[in-house]
């Protein structure tokens, strides 16, 4: 069906896009991408009264280095992440994640920001900004403040942004030159919503990994660590012997939520076939 | 609540003016204010890749673009492309394997396909078949289609185009 | 989809009754709650604004209590529409128990959501359900003065 009406603005000035966001309420709704959120408006699940596009503003634009970290701009599309030699070189976890968000034509318009601000539990970078230890850069009427990711993501589509705030960017410590990864999702087909999906990180010293970092994702309300199993595995040689542990481990840690087409059986039973594929390949 | 926005774009290659509300999608606009029927409208919602233009040189969902947003922007279709042609080796492939026979997707597959053909002018057939995934066919099966392109890429890589066949009486 | 779980609310149960059929309770309770009205002793009419990631839907609906026993249990019915966005119906059962530290309010809800909202939004009905339920005794608990305490125990989705 078609969209209800809406009146539609384009700021030019972060400090413009906040005001209209605030006297807008919850009668308005921001737009970047538009992949979510038109799709929203097709099927009329929102009638917001006006829509304030934010894709002229430049401070939520570009991926650079600034000092140490990464900086990702709100605004870069999920193909610009894909196709940067900057994420490949500095987040590479990042660039093998790209590929398996929804297809092409989505990804060519879809925002990194947009992403994370919905923080969806099935969403890729979520996930991955948790595992990369991201800070999310937040703008509102009080001025910048940063949040690290892990306190970003509270509970099923909510964040710590508040209604009057606006994303920004993230920064991402770079990838030192140890540091291995894995990402996986499974799911029926390409472009669907994970099944059960995997974001990790490590350190690797022969076959013993430190600093491990595993985040599951489309299982529970939110992205979700497995700070139990990381604690087993850090720094211990990785036989059968440990992965199967660490494979127990973590099928009793997460509590997971069932959907719309798989239990939670058979989910919490996924995550422990992604840790193990994935234990498997950090140390391969 | 009429609170049209004036917008201007080029439309393969015509610069184009015109006062729209902001809810009407890319699609809504080039096909019943520009009469250009090549994109179609599946699902609105992301999912079927019927409504697939390119935008400033790349694919997008015309259902999941206001026609405001492309206010400034480089619209191109079906029609253009094939007016300008950018998919003419792609055409002939898929009239050679079959790879239409309602019509309902081509004009999507063709776009996805020509953005496939550009930026990974070495992909495998299974590269193919996921990039493809996006736009639904509920025709062909797919198989004619995944040909198609493959063949065009292998002939791209040879340094050839495969062109029509022309008959002379 | 059925949701079942149990709420340790640090007050005592007449307290923690008397808040669930206070209807200014209930309006400050329910979230995105924007009207609340009881049409009889057994039927509550609410318009409530569901709002959840990019959906914002307001759903007016009803809710109809029966076997009520005081201070320990009723069941209800409730059916709400949301417009083009899609309809729900179910039924659930609160029963109250006295514990230590407070009363254990223990409840088992049965829900379908149709529409779009079930069809677009069904891979997540029942995250969704579980952060209503979560957030409706946050703000119920705090109405009261009282609060929640975590339990052991995530509630039961299905």
């Amino acid at each position: 069906m078609k969209a209800a009406a809406f009146d539609y603005i384009k700021p030019k000035a972060l400090s413009d896009a906040l005001s209209l966001l605030e006297q807008g309420g919850d009668d308005a709704q921001l737009i970047a991408g538009g992949q979510t959120l038109l799709a929203t408006l097709n099927m009329r699940l929102s009638e917001p009264s006006i829509l304030i596009d934010i894709t002229d503003i430049d401070e939520l634009k570009g991926i650079s280095v600034v000092g140490d970290k990464l900086r990702i701009g709100a605004l870069v599309t999920h193909t610009e992440i894909e196709d940067s030699d900057l994420v490949a070189k500095h987040a590479p976890l990042l660039k093998a994640a790209a590929p398996h968000i929804a297809h092409r034509a989505i990804r060519n318009l879809g925002t990194w920001g947009g992403s994370l601000a919905y923080g969806d539990p099935a969403a890729e970078w979520p996930a991955c900004s948790l595992t990369l230890q991201a800070t999310m850069v937040i703008h509102g009427p009080k001025g910048e403040r940063k949040i690290a990711a892990q306190e970003f993501f509270i509970d099923l589509y909510t964040t710590s942004l508040e209604p009057d705030e606006i994303l920004v960017a993230t920064e991402i410590p770079l990838a030192s030159s140890d540091q291995v990864f894995y990402f996986h999702e499974l799911a029926r087909r390409h472009g669907d919503y994970a099944v059960a999906g995997l974001a990790a990180v490590a350190q690797k010293k022969g076959n013993v990994l430190s600093n491990c970092i595993f985040t599951f994702f489309s299982v529970s309300s939110t992205p979700v660590m497995a700070a139990a199993t990381q604690g087993i595995v850090n720094g211990k040689a990785l036989n059968e012997q440990l992965i199967a542990q660490a494979v127990c481990t973590v099928r009793e840690e997460i509590d997971a939520i069932a959907d719309i087409t798989n239990s939670a059986e058979a989910k919490t039973h996924l995550i422990g076939v992604l840790l193990e594929r994935g234990l498997k390949h950090l140390i391969a | 609540m009429s609170l049209k926005k004036k917008i201007s774009m080029t439309v393969n290659g015509v610069h184009v003016n015109t006062e729209i509300e902001p809810r009407r999608h890319l699609v809504d606009f080039l096909r019943e204010d520009l009469h250009l029927k090549g994109p179609h409208l599946g699902c609105e919602q992301g999912a079927c890749g019927a409504c697939t233009v390119k935008v400033d040189g790349q694919i997008i969902r015309g259902c999941l673009f206001l026609a405001v947003q492309a206010n400034g922007c480089v619209v191109e279709t079906i029609e253009g492309l094939t007016k300008s042609g950018a998919l003419a080796d792609l055409q002939e492939s898929f009239m050679r394997h079959n790879a239409m026979q309602c019509g309902f997707c081509s004009s999507g597959m063709l776009l996805a396909a020509a953005e496939l053909i550009e930026k990974q002018p070495k992909a495998s057939r299974e590269e193919v078949r996921e990039w493809i995934s996006g736009n639904y066919c509920r025709c062909t099966g797919y198989h004619s289609i995944v040909n198609a392109i493959v063949d065009v890429l292998e002939a791209r890589a040879k340094g050839q185009k495969i062109k029509p066949i022309i008959a002379h009486a | 989809m059925e949701l079942n779980g149990e709420q340790l609310i640090g007050a005592p149960i007449p307290e923690v009754w008397k808040g669930l059929n206070d209807i200014d309770v209930l309006a400050k309770s329910i979230p995105g709650c924007e009207e609340i009205s009881r049409v009889s002793p057994e039927e509550i009419h609410a318009k409530v604004m569901f709002k959840i990631g990019p959906v914002r839907a307001r759903f007016s609906g009803k809710l109809l209590l029966s076997d009520v026993v005081p201070d320990q249990s009723c069941s209800m019915a409730f059916e709400g529409s949301g417009g083009a966005a899609g309809f729900a119906k179910g039924k659930s059962r609160v029963e109250l128990k006295q514990v230590d530290g407070g009363t254990l309010v223990a409840y088992t809800t049965e829900a379908s959501i149709g529409g779009k909202l079930g069809q677009i939004g069904g891979r997540l009905i029942s995250a969704s359900a579980k952060k209503i339920a979560d957030d409706f005794f946050q703000k119920f608990a705090k109405e009261l003065g009282g609060e929640i305490v975590v339990l052991d125990s995530d509630p039961n989705v299905e």
